[in-house]
């Protein structure tokens, strides 16, 4: 057996008694970070190290802290979190980390056996799974959007109402219109004083203006970082393009995204040049499944040349009105709105990355990403890329049939 | 003709263009079509209504944005048909947002203005919505919620028919469309008002407790698999529990199918609103007919509720002809014949396609029924049968006041045994037998019945210890059961009845998972047909 299997069965013999498993969980992160700070792998990127080491711990962070926290989605607007030192814990992550420590099945369990449909993005089932168990301290607030997944709203009302935390729901209109704006910005303005009222603080304007300054500035960045992409073999694994969410979401506009990527570009300009074949993703990258991680992760034959949901907004904020700007890059998300405004983005994406095949793997329960796979299907055929779409679970590994996807998998590489 | 989905869709005025609205129904056993064109595992309700729009050659469409399935429904279908029109839907009803809905009404009706070449006279409008306008009564009485997901129109039709209650429909489906407006200076905006106003869907932000009051007798919660929305607010309920409350599961199509009616019918049974002639008492022997998939079980007593005798056989391709067939073997045993008998009530899946029967009650009722006879310290009946299995919840005077059903696939039932032991190559006795002394801890992390034979196949295959297998096979089926069991709450004592209660080693494994020893009745498969013979003794 090994170290991980063993923390794994002490964990769930551990399932009744919620503050030990949470000091175990608080173990685990702590030991992925001093491991990952100690043994330095020499074929990941300086970067990259950079940006592992800060997620773990912006997840540690938020979870020992959680009279400093609030609840999010990926796409709630943080910068207000970041500009009132708030730290933030979002679903998708945490779920994630706790597939990572083998226990999302029982997570998943428990929230199904309080009547959680089994048909929900297990995402959302394990964080459910692991609040009704008291794994998860409550925090001090949640806030989401309702925009691009159906999940947030019911997941959130349920946490909050169950808990007696307060959450606000930013209602992100469909359709981008100059209402739609006025709207919203009229919403973020309440989350703010929402948050001033619960955390007993002032937001400051300055600083939230500094946080979109620096956010633009950063996203400047990943626009650079994509001049490169199609000429230089960079990603590891698929872990990192998956960490990349944490820096192209959440946590963009701090000092240490920033940080992460002016060493990113760095990185990239001394990356070795393209070799091998490369696949683009859509939506998701599945980070536990065997098939992905034998073809993927640290190959020379196959490498991930990213995926659409790290640019699902590239623009410039409007520094001058933060609350309008922040309420326009919510509509004008490429993931909201009709499937049109994504195909826009993937196409532009795949003009600057050039991938030699595309592959989607469709999550259970997400039907904003599957919804669309025939679309995007055609749009690759339009422009001669090979596609490919897998079913599967990102998350709960139960769900994943490795002998199937093998098959066509390696049917579809073998054609690249 | 336009189609639409969605109760928050402004159908008044398509009405006042002189055009008919029409509610699109998707009831389809196959979605060739649709499939063709979005993926399978999307909410089965969108795909039906994509399957008819292209089935039927349905040219105009409007709807919401609902759901990411109807949103993706849209851009699937975008340009597929002549019209088609999505209405962006706030979820908060503040004025903005009214000013925003009020502003995506304005947008459909130039779009459906140009395309159709007609106008739109707003006086036509205001007649239909003082049409609209209420009064109507308030029922009164007794009442139960349907709540979640919609369900088919007939299975609300068939509840409304089978209740003595009056039936509130709280899904997309709802037609309480009464409108009270007033400010005529701007006509459209009121009505985009009041339609926000309506009762909130899960979609919306708004709380929706309000809705249930302690007033209503029970409620019927459905969920559909891949809707998103529903479940979160059943799990709330069914954690306060204070009120009667069935969670039905569907996808969308088979809502109306036997399993779905025959528990929505024990729930109007259980909670005393369900509709039926009122029988007296009388003297002579009463029978049970408990036609189930796998066996058919009669049980005969007489007036004093003593068991003359019963039947078990397998029950064949016809199941009247295995009624009969019980039937005649059980009259044969008690040495009487069919002119002595009282009264009959047959109960199992089959129970309503046999004509001798004089009242047809659902196997939940008469589970628990024969259960509480036998021994009156139950409160959870664990029922294992071949392709189903079920946990019945009684009160302290045998009242069924909660159950619930296994989904509908084989996984964890006597029908999985059965081809677990096909693969070891062991008749079903054999496997029966074993129980306890294992040398390795094996675990079957598969309950799907297809999946679990090929993980049994490889560890065949790794030379593990039949008794271990057949250990870990026990285990899983103990597990599924102890689940359903969590789903409504531990309560003891425990009665396991069923085919698979002959299974020690599943008995076992269910008492050490419960940390409780099982009551096994005498004869666990003729609990439900006894049941039935104790309702049509008491003919109540
Ligand atoms: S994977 Fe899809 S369904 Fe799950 S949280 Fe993300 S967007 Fe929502
Ligand atoms: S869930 Fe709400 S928005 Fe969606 S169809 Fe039903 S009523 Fe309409
Ligand atoms: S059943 Fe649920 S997922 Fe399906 S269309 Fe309705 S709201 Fe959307």
């Amino acid at each position: 057996m090994d170290t991980v299997k063993i923390y794994t069965n002490i964990i769930k013999d551990n399932m009744d008694r919620p503050e030990k498993v949470d000091k175990l969980i608080n173990f685990g992160l702590t030991s992925a970070y001093y491991y990952v700070s100690f043994f330095k792998d020499k074929r990941i990127p300086k970067s990259l190290h950079y940006l592992n080491k800060y997620s773990i711990k912006s997840i540690k962070d938020s979870l020992a802290n959680p009279q400093n926290s609030a609840w999010v989605n990926l796409f709630a607007p943080s910068e207000f979190l970041i500009a009132m030192d708030i730290k933030p814990l979002f679903i998708e992550a945490y779920s994630s980390f706790m597939s990572g420590f083998f226990i999302e099945d029982y997570l998943v369990d428990t929230a199904e056996s309080r009547g959680m449909s089994n048909t929900l993005c297990s995402y959302h089932k394990t964080f459910i799974g692991a609040s009704e168990l008291n794994i998860l301290k409550k925090p001090k607030f949640m806030m989401t959007t309702s925009m691009i997944c159906d999940a947030n709203i019911p997941t959130f009302k349920y946490l909050s109402k169950k808990h007696g935390v307060p959450l606000y729901i930013i209602d992100i209109p469909y359709k981008y219109s100059k209402d739609a704006v006025v709207y919203v910005k009229k919403q973020l303005l309440e989350v703010a004083e929402k948050l001033e009222e619960v955390f007993n603080r002032k937001l400051d304007t300055d600083k939230l203006r500094e946080v979109v300054k620096t956010e633009n500035k950063t996203r400047a960045l990943m626009r650079e970082y994509l001049n490169y992409a199609g000429e230089k073999r960079f990603i590891p694994t698929m872990t990192f393009e998956m960490y990349m969410l944490f820096a192209s979401h959440v946590f963009i506009g701090s000092k240490e995204v920033l940080h992460f990527y002016e060493m990113l570009v760095e990185d990239i300009k001394r990356a070795p040049e393209r070799s091998g074949k490369s696949i683009f993703f859509i939506h998701l990258l599945p980070i536990f499944e065997k098939n992905f991680k034998d073809y993927f992760n640290f190959s020379d034959k196959f490498h991930i040349a990213g995926s659409d949901l790290n640019y699902d907004f590239v623009d410039e904020i409007d520094e001058n009105d933060p609350f309008k700007g922040i309420a326009e890059k919510l509509i004008l998300n490429s993931f909201n709105g009709e499937i049109n405004r994504k195909v826009a983005r993937i196409k532009e994406l795949i003009e600057k990355i050039k991938p030699d095949g595309i592959i989607q793997f469709c999550h259970l329960g997400c039907k904003q990403s599957m919804g669309g796979t025939f679309i995007i299907k055609n749009l690759a055929s339009e422009v001669g890329i090979p596609f490919l779409y897998l079913d599967g679970d990102c998350v709960d590994k139960r769900n994943n049939q490795e002998g199937q996807n093998r098959t066509r998998l390696e049917a579809f590489l073998e054609m690249l | 003709m336009i189609g639409y989905i969605c109760k928050y869709t402004p159908v008044e005025i398509i009405e006042a263009f002189g055009e008919e609205p029409v509610r699109l129904e998707s009831g389809y056993k196959s979605h060739e079509h649709a499939e063709a064109l979005i993926h399978s595992n999307m909410c089965s309700f969108a795909k039906g209504v994509l399957e008819n729009i292209i089935e039927n050659n349905i040219e105009e469409v409007i709807l919401t944005a609902c759901c990411d399935s109807i949103k993706r429904l849209y851009d699937v279908l975008k340009d597929k048909v002549k019209f088609i029109h999505i209405l962006d839907l706030p979820r908060k009803k503040d004025p903005l947002a009214i000013d925003l809905f009020y502003n995506e009404i304005i947008e459909f009706m130039e779009a459906y203005q140009a395309f159709k070449n007609k106008n739109f006279a707003e006086e036509n409008l205001l007649k239909i919505l003082e049409s609209k306008s209420f009064n109507k009564e308030k029922q009164s009485a007794e009442s139960i919620a349907i709540l979640g997901a919609r369900l088919k129109d007939d299975v609300i039709e068939k509840i409304i028919n089978s209740c003595t209650a009056n039936v509130i429909n709280f899904t997309c489906t709802a037609e309480e469309r009464v409108f009270n407006i007033e400010a005529k200076d701007n006509l459209l905006k009121s009505y985009a008002e009041s339609l926000l106003n309506l009762t909130p869907c899960m979609r919306m932000a708004e709380d929706r407790s309000k809705l249930i009051n302690k007033e209503l007798k029970g409620i019927i919660y459905n969920t559909i698999k891949f809707c998103d929305f529903y479940s979160y607010e059943y799990a709330e309920l069914k954690s306060k529990a204070d009120l009667p409350l069935l969670k039905i599961e569907t996808d969308y199509n088979d809502s109306n199918s036997g399993q779905i009616l025959t528990r929505i019918d024990a729930f109007l049974e259980s909670t005393g609103i369900k509709k039926m002639e009122k029988q007296r008492a009388k003297k002579g022997y009463f029978v049970g007919v408990d036609s189930g998939s796998t066996s058919t079980n009669v049980v005969i007593i007489d007036e004093n509720k003593n068991i003359i005798s019963y039947s078990i056989i397998p029950t064949g391709p016809k199941a009247l002809e295995s009624a009969f067939k019980a039937f005649e073997i059980a009259l044969n045993n008690a040495g009487l014949q069919e002119k002595d008998i009282t009264s009959i009530v047959a109960t199992g899946y089959g129970r309503v396609s046999i004509p001798f029967a004089d009242r047809i009650v659902t196997e939940i009722t008469c589970h628990g029924k024969g259960a509480f006879f036998i021994d009156n310290t139950v409160r959870t009946v664990i029922d294992i049968g071949g392709q189903d299995s079920k946990v019945i919840r009684l009160d302290d005077s045998g009242n069924v006041i909660d159950f619930v059903m296994n989904d509908k696939c084989s996984a964890g039932t006597g029908r999985f045994l059965e081809v677990m032991a096909r693969t070891l190559g062991i008749s079903i006795e054999e496997m029966a037998k074993v129980h306890k002394e294992v040398k390795e801890n094996i675990t079957i992390t598969s309950m799907c019945t297809v999946f679990a034979e090929s993980e049994v196949i490889s560890l065949i295959a790794q030379n593990k210890d039949q008794r271990d297998i057949i250990h870990a096979l026990n285990k899983a089926v103990a597990s599924k059961a102890v689940s359903l069991v969590d789903r409504i709450g531990r309560k003891g004592k425990y009665m396991m009845t069923g085919g698979v209660a002959k299974n020690q080693g599943v008995v076992y494994a269910i008492e050490s998972r419960l940390g409780e020893k099982l009551i096994i009745p005498f004869e666990p498969q003729i609990i439900g047909a006894l049941g039935a013979a104790l309702i049509s003794l008491e003919g109540k």
